[in-house]
């Protein structure tokens, strides 16, 4: 039987950097990757494959990273593991293990509906094959619906739009798009600059079945009117695959996730589990969270990884931090939204502003950005915060994602020291967090007063 | 006692279901069909359902997990729905609990162990306890 020290199931994101985060903590040890795929895709790149990207081959995790930090490769499927004997039974035969890490990733979720299982339905499957099918299934399409009006719902309606000669709808239940992740305001700019860009969007748009004979024609909805659709792409989200966890007796959580502890321990001491197969709580408050992120798979690998052989790392929940771009324009988040806030019984302070993010504001490159940071009245503690403006907003909500994990104050905020250039940044007598801070500050002593 | 009642076709696999609830200390009820499924949730008040997708009718499954939720206002009943689509279909993709779509609290793939199913049940109705290792 083939022995490692440490087997790793799964090479995508969460795979592959609890390997590498395993090597780095233990240098000694043997790190194994038991891989179905050939090719890894890259998670957040699938979108860009229709259209910036071209195809699935450019959109490739590559194996040299492999090579270069001594990970070993097995190419071949878990079918089993056998927790007594600390093996994995594998296509390609037995591996043996003293820590074994589950990264199994997910399998996206299809909306139970008459019609779904239809010639021309797709869901999001990470997979080359799957997706070079859909590239090729698209290329003579007319009409195309994209069902989930998330980012990658978005995203792949807005790069599919990009060949010119297809009619892209995209089809949302909730009363905007992107309001899992963004307040109301946010989400009508963004909607406008959807349909700016000719995709059309139809919201409160519940799906009541797919019609067509032999292959999909339309998608029903349920004030019975309906969209034409050559192809449906179904971006509503994923589930945890934990199958090989299940067969292994290991606990799952509600959620459909494997339950982990903060230091990404199964119920199985020598086993961890980390990415979208493992069962995530929420930041704020501690419940359950479906978020399902590349960062977040990365995230947890890096505690999963470093706990291996001693806890080293724990994890404070999944705060969400993620961003998403149409053209020129960029939209991002991090934690709670204003709605969010509200909704879980947070007594909210939120403070947005808005101005160049050069100065003065005609220098070259200059580009309107808004953000909005929502505070806890009584504590002023930050808990989220959204950006809108150019590409720099993707860099922008890391620093407020770091003030939401580090629990920073609105007056902690509002005493940053910031580096300030008119060629890169806004000035430093408005620069926005700062700034957004110090509105809030106000608001909660006006109050108080 | 907790009541569960279980909807599904298959006398074979409610017999192996109802075995290990009633030794855990659960009522079960059966009904056989969607149509006696819903009368039995509406007369027998149970406090958890376990449904099956696939009865003879298509996907009736989920809309029997719609009914109880939209058109009866059963919002809090736990329902955990069971299916051997995906193995049979072999498809690429899962069906998932969904608030809009699919109202219900824990989707099970077929074949499931009777005591996972057990645990499932004892989770949802808050009746599971654990013995930490450690007291911290």
């Amino acid at each position: 039987m083939r022995q490692s020290d440490i087997v790793v199931i799964g090479g995508s994101a969460a795979g592959l950097t609890a390997a590498i985060t395993a090597r780095r903590g233990y240098a000694d040890r043997k790190v194994l990757i038991v891989r179905r795929e050939q090719q890894v895709l890259i998670p957040c790149g699938i979108p860009y494959i229709f259209g910036t990207v071209g195809s699935p081959q450019k959109n490739l995790i590559s194996d040299a990273v492999l090579e270069k930090n001594g990970i070993e490769l097995l190419l071949a499927e878990a079918t089993d593991i056998d927790r007594e004997r600390k093996a994995v039974h594998t296509t390609a035969g037995e591996v043996g293990y003293e820590r074994l890490v589950l990264a199994t990733g997910s399998r996206p979720t299809m909306l139970p509906i008459s019609g779904c299982d239809l010639d021309g339905v797709y869901a999001i499957v990470k997979d080359v094959e799957y997706l070079g099918k859909l590239q090729r299934r698209l290329e003579t399409a007319r009409n195309v619906a994209v069902i989930g009006g998330g980012f990658i719902g978005v995203e792949f309606a807005d790069e599919i739009n990009k060949a010119g000669d297809k009619h892209v709808t995209v089809v949302e239940v909730a009363p905007h798009c992107l309001s899992l992740a963004y307040d109301e305001e946010f989400c009508v700019e963004m909607e406008k600059v959807i349909a700016s860009r000719g995709i059309d969007i139809r919201t409160s748009a519940r799906v009541a079945r797919i019609e067509g004979v032999g292959k999909v024609e339309r998608v029903v909805l349920s004030d019975g009117s309906a969209v034409e659709a050559d192809v449906v792409i179904m971006g509503v989200g994923a589930v945890a695959a934990v199958d090989l966890a299940k067969k292994a007796g290991l606990h799952v959580g509600l959620t459909g996730g494997i339950t982990v502890d903060r230091t990404m321990r199964t119920s199985d001491e020598s086993i961890f589990a980390c990415g979208d197969c493992a069962e995530k709580t929420s930041f704020f408050g501690g419940r359950p969270s479906p978020l399902k992120l590349a960062s977040i798979a990365t995230f947890e690998a890096r505690i999963a990884g470093a706990n291996l052989f001693g806890i080293r790392r724990e994890n404070a929940g999944t705060v969400g931090v993620w961003s998403t771009a149409l053209g020129g324009t960029a939209l991002a988040t991090a934690g709670l939204t204003e709605t969010m806030a509200q909704e879980r019984g947070y007594d909210v302070v939120a403070s947005t502003v808005e101005g160049p993010n050069r100065h003065p504001g005609g220098m070259p490159g200059a580009a309107n950005t808004r953000v909005k940071l929502v505070f806890e009245r009584h504590s002023g503690v930050i808990l989220g915060g959204q950006v809108m403006g150019d590409a720099a907003a993707g860099e922008i909500i890391n620093a407020v994602s770091a003030c939401v994990q580090k629990k920073m104050t609105a007056e902690d905020i509002a005493m940053f020291q910031v580096g300030t250039h008119p060629a890169l940044t806004a000035s430093p007598v408005v620069y926005h967090v700062v700034n957004a801070a110090e509105m809030a500050i106000q608001q909660m002593t006006e109050r108080g007063a | 006692m907790a009541k569960i009642l279980i909807i599904d076709d298959d006398p074979d696999f409610v017999l192996a279901l109802r075995v290990p609830l009633e030794a855990r200390g659960f009522a079960v009820e059966e009904a056989g069909s969607a149509e006696e499924g819903i009368q039995k949730v509406l007369s027998v008040r149970p406090d958890l359902v376990i449904l099956d997708v696939m009865m003879p009718a298509g996907y009736e499954g989920f809309d029997v997990a719609r009914a109880i939720r939209e058109q009866h206002g059963l919002k809090d009943l736990p329902i955990v729905i069971l299916t051997s689509l995906h193995d049979k279909h072999q498809v690429p993709y899962r069906f998932a609990p969904d608030e809009t779509y699919l109202p219900v609290d824990v989707f099970l793939d077929k074949p499931v162990k009777a005591e996972a199913l057990v645990k499932t049940v004892e989770d949802l109705l808050g009746e599971r306890r654990e013995e930490p290792k450690h007291p911290l």
